[in-house]
């Protein structure tokens, strides 16, 4: 329950700072929010995410391939944070109480 | 990781995933380390790929509806045969009905009789082609025109269980 784990938002997310390939979105998302997505997982997002053509391949660096996100990757992931956000603030605020509680 | 075991794992995808990604993903695989976690992630992801492949040779295909399913032959036949035999059936009872003879037996079981066996076992070998090929590809939509074959099949079948011809 520690770590954040939606792999096909993670991805969108990592790319929105620019262009990545495989290893270098793994160690970002790492960064991001502690979650360390395997390789089958990366893949399988990566898949999904440009079957919906919500990232791109770019011309390969040697056998490493970067992607970057388009602009439909860019609203969907907007509309992803904003509603999480809200669901978050929502969460906290229903919170509030017990905390107090917790903390008297 | 070892580069030999990278390989093998990249093997395990179908062919026109490893087209597409085998490449670059051999190269992450190479980078990562070697451990029981990658091991089990990438074999499971691979298994996962070979039962509902999200990419192939054809990127721009469209997951596949049930109306577009149900319209090839391996699914609409059997579903056809199964209601011929039902209407063959309620007709013969409607015949038989209005002949004051309801369930009319011929000693060597009568052609409608041989007609139903024929087309709801010759329908047997076409429902398990249409899964062989279209349950990996197309689950959600196949499963659903297996669940009508199967509907098909079992209302076929109700009259004979339920009169006991």
């Amino acid at each position: 329950m520690t770590h954040y784990s939606d792999p096909p938002l993670l991805v969108l997310a990592c790319l929105a700072s620019g262009p990545k390939h495989g290893h270098a979105m793994i160690e970002d998302i790492t960064q991001l929010c502690g979650a360390r997505l395997g390789p089958g997982t990366l893949y399988g997002a990566i898949a999904r995410l440009e079957q919906l053509g919500l990232i791109e391949p770019l011309p390969p660096d040697e056998r490493r391939r970067p992607y970057r996100i388009t602009s439909a990757g860019l609203r969907v992931l907007r509309a992803k944070l904003t509603t999480l956000s809200k669901f978050a603030r929502a969460g906290l605020r229903r919170l509030e109480p017990f905390m107090k509680q917790v903390r008297a | 990781m070892n580069p030999r075991l990278a390989r093998l794992l990249t093997r395990l995808y179908p062919r026109a995933w490893r087209e597409r990604y085998g490449e670059e993903f051999e190269a992450l695989l190479e980078l990562g380390p070697g451990d029981l976690r990658t091991l089990a992630n990438s074999v499971w992801s691979a298994l996962w790929e070979q039962i509902v492949r999200t990419r192939g040779d054809n990127m721009e295909q469209q997951p596949e509806s049930f109306v577009t399913m149900v319209k090839r032959p391996s699914a609409f036949l059997p579903v056809a045969m199964s209601v011929v035999c039902l209407a063959m059936l309620l007709g013969a009872i409607a015949i038989g009905l209005l002949a004051h003879n309801p369930i009319h037996r011929d000693p060597d079981e009568g052609a409608i009789a041989h007609l139903f066996q024929l087309l709801m076992t010759i329908q047997m070998p076409i429902v398990l082609f249409f899964a062989a090929k279209w349950l990996r590809r197309a689950p959600r939509a196949s499963l659903r025109v297996l669940a009508l074959q199967a509907g098909a099949w079992l209302a076929a079948c109700a009259p004979v269980y339920l009169l006991h011809l």
